[in-house]
């Protein structure tokens, strides 16, 4: 295994563990499944596009991945590679569903998540998850540090988002609230067992990658199954009389005012 | 150690989550709702006209320069800034309620906009920045100094600006 994971080659534990690896994986398939069927039954897939987009690339990378698996075993340790790098850039669509969703009963912010999820995925992309991936000599140590640093700044955006949604008064709604529940559990779990691996290096990482990840998977899509089982309405455009509100086009005329109404008096 | 720091980052991260969603969950409607006895109307003229007063400067020099009374002039400074702080405060918190309004517009309409939201944001960014320096000038120098920003060489905010207030003289000449 030492052998293989050197090369870079997708671990594999031996025995019952890499049987109960499989199991765990197929939980995985049959709930991304069922979470698209009742996406697409209570017409959540129309409301957020990109996080169901997602667990369609994962429902079919997993196929994907077994019919390698069966077919060529040569091929499979690079196709998991490739598969499980791109993984964790194509989480980052998950944040960005989220911050579009956390502040769009607000036309004022209505960008502020992406803004947000932007600027922090690029300057922590620049001056913690690069200098990680340029410093390692080996392959394993690089993708294991990026996986780890990638995790840290998906947990430190969706803290952020968190704090901005109740900063604002945000209610975020049983839908949306399950997609952050769900997706803080994975990648918590996921910074923890990263930054197992890396202190146990080759002893943990068969183990991890065949039986933890999919297990920290498993608990995420049980959390989104079960907290997006049916459409639930937004709780800040409901429970609020509709005449406290208004339409994008009177808060921007309002935001002209108050930007205008301040320079005026500090232009004297 | 490091595998510490960071299962104590994935535990506390977690905690946190938690406690925010349980937060953001229970909180009442009311909760987000602006409380409209702290925030003043801007459109209320006579709030507005109280601005002019307090960081008009021409008492306080009448005062010291015709009067000879510098102290008293100091004294009237000193008061003019705390209600130039009260009334930077209490613009800042109408803001804060005006961008906690929700909108109650189609849900297709949002996605049409959407360069409309980037200069709203703009002009979110550019009026907390502004009165940020504002307040900050004001608690450090008083209320009489020119030190504040205008953003108006920013080819960008002109222009949003012109576009937000055109629909609004349309309808204003409509209405005539």
């Amino acid at each position: 295994m030492g052998e293989r994971g050197s090369r870079g080659a997708c671990p594999s534990p031996a025995g019952s563990m890499h049987i109960l690896g499989i199991v765990i994986s197929f939980c995985v398939f049959l709930l991304g499944g069922l979470l698209i069927l009742r996406g697409v039954v209570s017409g959540l897939i129309r409301l957020f596009p990109l996080f169901y987009s997602y667990i369609i690339y994962c429902f079919c990378g997993f196929i994907g991945m077994y019919l390698i698996y069966w077919l060529d075993r040569e091929v499979y340790p690079s196709a998991y590679w490739i598969y499980y790098l791109v993984s964790i850039l194509v989480e980052f669509t998950i944040l960005v569903e989220i911050s579009d969703q956390v502040f769009r009963p607000f036309p004022a912010i209505r960008n502020l998540g992406r803004v947000i999820t932007i600027v922090i995925t690029v300057a922590l992309g620049l001056v913690y998850i690069l200098p990680a991936i340029l410093e390692s000599t080996h392959r394993r140590p690089a993708l294991l540090s990026f996986a780890l640093r990638a995790s840290v700044t998906k947990a430190i955006i969706l803290a952020i988002l968190f704090y901005m949604a109740r900063h604002y008064g945000s209610q975020l709604g049983r839908n949306l609230g399950g997609i952050m529940l769900g997706f803080s559990i994975l990648v918590a779990i996921n910074i923890a067992i990263m930054a197992s691996a890396k202190a146990f290096n080759s002893v943990l990482i068969a183990p991890i990658f065949w039986f933890m990840l999919p297990l920290a998977s498993v608990l995420c899509v049980l959390v989104w199954t079960i907290y997006l089982w049916e459409l639930a309405p937004m709780p800040s455009m409901s429970a609020i009389s509709p005449t406290a509100g208004r339409d994008s086009e009177a808060v921007a005329l309002e935001l002209t005012r108050f930007n205008s109404e301040l320079s005026k008096i500090l232009h004297k | 150690m490091i595998m510490l720091i960071y299962a104590a980052i994935a535990i506390g991260f977690l905690i946190l989550v938690l406690g925010l969603f349980r937060k953001t969950r229970s909180n009442k409607a009311d909760e987000c709702m602006p409380d409209n006895h702290s925030a003043p109307n801007t459109g209320n003229g006579r709030w507005l006209h109280l601005s002019e007063r307090i960081f008009d400067p021409t008492d306080a020099r009448w005062l010291a320069e015709e009067l000879g009374f510098p102290k008293l002039a100091h004294t009237l400074m000193l008061g003019r800034k705390r209600l130039a702080i009260r009334w930077l405060e209490a613009l800042r918190t109408s803001f804060d309620d005006l961008v906690r309004t929700p909108d109650f517009s189609p849900s297709e309409a949002p996605e049409g906009s959407s360069v409309g939201s980037w200069q709203m944001l703009w002009l979110t960014f550019r009026f907390k920045i502004s009165v940020s320096y504002a307040l900050l000038v004001v608690k450090l120098f008083g209320p009489y100094h020119r030190l504040i920003p205008s953003f108006s060489w920013v080819p960008f905010s002109r222009r949003s600006e012109r576009s937000f207030r055109r629909p609004a003289l349309v309808n204003s000449r409509s209405s005539h």
